[in-house]
């Protein structure tokens, strides 16, 4: 990581909607050349809102934004000019091609003309998306359409990249292409913000990240730190034969944290210490019939998260299920 | 400014790429269009004489501006907004009055045919004697510009599933209810009177003016009119694009 002052400068920004909503609230984070650094959180949580507010397209209510030590909020031109952004909106490609689109954002963003067709040829080939490069937007699939959006911001970076759900509708082959293409972004200097609630893939793509809750970072630093003493743990999953029985398994389960219920799975962190007699404990359920299976895990990222705010108000459990979707995939 | 014109030059391209398709069929239909209201005209008007053949000819010009302007751009870009596609284009690092501007000139270039194909068809139709001057290019520039900026104020600045009913309703007064096929005092007073405010008969009378070079001369004044309609339409669409929420 660059020792250098950081790219990316974002200082006790708040957002405030008119009807009182804050969809920021007091969000400080700073990103440096050569990193990547996610933003994760559940819909609504304020991701987007902050992005915006970086490229000029919503205002903060109070607190800077910064970018290579420019005032970003009075210069909203010029922070679209340095900064990279693939929007979660789709990008204009009706008329146009993936090699057409991906080569004229190049050179909107500065590129002269035979490396935008170089870089586009590059991200193409890298992106596995050859077999579409010259088919017209409208004929192209929703995960097409959005690496293609990825590459027409990642052709020309410019000092900081923003991708918004660059993953979404990607087949997971292409999506680990995309991350390694993340990576060599951050490799080749620029700074890297991403946004995403794929926990699972952000834990293994970002250098650091912070988790936004209502608007609030509630955690930030790398992966290692956030797990903290869940380090030295493991996670017990255990699949109970319906909700009911999960639920009082989790109130029964004696534990120095509260167990977690999604459906009929309950999670709990265990001290490694513990696992001898969290073990046995499963074993004696399992026989009485009422767990189907269980497993011993290192704690992941995602853990974490949902102890931070994968709350049981409904709206946790969603995003809670979809990471897991994709750790099964 | 160089920033400007490259990325008014890369838009356009990409405009121009986006429209392949369809340009050589807009471009056929305002054509054949532009020539069928000079013949429709003559259709409902058996007895022309050489001023209300100046009028119909100019008005032809001035409503396919107008279509252009006022109806087919705003009409695309409450598409784009349905679509989502404007908050990508206000996240591109491009200066907003470009992106309006390579809007606008394709739009132009479409309507570009179809006046020469009216004077044509007006020539051989109603054996007019036309003279153009060299002030026909500004006129018919500045048209464009006071067309495309209100159309493009409607478009920004009204929900996009009305777009389409104020875009006719535009129509159909230019059609009608404007000084463009006839002369103002046609009109009951007070209609005459709030067109005096309306950019229609000044856009009217500056194409007239300009074909019609041996006449009476060329007015100032609406070319002054324009350029601030215009003005006005781009300054209220880009304040409206460049609005942070």
């Amino acid at each position: 990581m660059s020792a250098d002052a950081p790219v990316l400068e974002i200082e006790h920004v708040t957002k405030e909607y008119r009807k009182g909503l804050r969809a920021n609230d007091d969000v400080s984070l700073q990103v440096s050349a050569g990193e990547v650094y996610g933003l994760l959180g559940h819909n609504g949580a304020g991701k987007t809102t902050l992005l915006n507010q970086v490229v000029g397209i919503a205002k903060p209510t109070a607190g800077g934004i910064r970018i290579g030590g420019k005032d970003a909020i009075a210069a909203p031109e010029m922070a679209r000019r340095v900064c990279s952004l693939q929007p979660q909106a789709q990008a204009p490609l009706d008329g146009v091609s993936p090699r057409e689109a991906i080569e004229l954002m190049a050179r909107i963003r500065g590129a002269a003309r035979k490396r935008a067709r170089r870089r586009a040829d590059e991200l193409i080939e890298a992106l596995d998306i050859g077999e579409w490069a010259g088919a017209k937007g409208e004929r192209l699939s929703g995960g097409v359409r959005r690496l293609t959006a990825f590459a027409m911001a990642a052709a020309e970076p410019g000092r900081l990249v923003m991708f918004d759900e660059p993953t979404n509708d990607v087949d997971p082959v292409r999506r680990r292409v995309l991350w390694g293409q993340v990576r060599t972004l951050a490799e080749n200097g620029c700074a890297v913000l991403l946004v995403t609630h794929n926990v699972v893939e952000a834990e293994r793509a970002v250098d650091r990240l912070a988790i936004l809750d209502r608007g609030r970072v509630v955690a930030q630093g790398a992966p290692a730190d956030l797990r903290g003493d869940d380090a030295d743990r493991l996670r017990l999953e255990v699949t109970a034969v319906d909700s009911s029985v999960a639920r009082s398994l989790a109130d029964e389960f004696d534990g120095a944290d509260a167990a977690v219920v999604v459906g009929r799975r309950m999670m709990v962190a265990v001290k490694a210490d513990d696992c001898s007699a969290a073990l046995s404990w499963a074993q004696v359920h399992q026989r009485a019939g009422l767990v189907d299976e269980f497993s011993f895990n290192p704690v992941s990222l995602e853990d974490i998260y949902i102890r931070l705010v994968g709350s049981a108000d409904g709206v946790g459990d969603g995003t809670v299920e979809g990471g897991h979707a994709s750790l099964a995939a | 400014m160089r920033h400007w014109l490259r990325s008014f030059g890369l838009l356009l391209k990409w405009n121009v790429l986006r429209l392949r398709t369809e340009l050589p069929i807009f471009l056929a239909i305002q054509t054949l269009m532009s020539a069928g209201i000079v013949v429709g005209f003559s259709l409902l008007i058996p007895w022309v004489d050489d001023v209300a053949a100046l009028y119909l000819t100019s008005g032809a010009m001035t409503v396919s501006l107008i279509t252009v302007g006022m109806v087919m751009a705003p009409q695309l870009v409450a598409q784009r907004k349905e679509k989502g596609l404007l908050d990508y284009q206000r996240s591109m690092p491009v200066p907003r009055l470009a992106m309006m501007a390579a809007d606008a000139a394709v739009w132009i270039v479409v309507a570009l045919p179809g006046l020469a194909m009216t004077l044509l068809v007006s020539v051989l139709r109603f054996d007019l004697d036309i003279s153009v001057s060299p002030l026909l290019v500004p006129a018919v520039l500045l048209v464009s510009a006071g067309t495309a900026g209100v159309g493009y104020c409607i478009a920004y600045t009204v929900k996009p599933a009305l777009v389409g009913l104020i875009t006719n309703l535009v129509l159909i007064v230019a059609l009608m209810f404007a000084p463009i096929n006839y002369p103002a005092e046609r009109l009951p007073g007070w209609a005459a009177d709030v067109h005096q405010w309306l950019p229609f008969q000044y856009m009217a009378q500056a194409v007239r003016e300009t074909i019609d070079a041996s006449g009476a001369g060329i007015a100032v004044l609406p070319f002054v009119v324009l350029a601030a309609w215009a003005a006005l339409g781009l300054m209220v669409t880009s304040r409206v694009m460049t609005r942070r929420a």
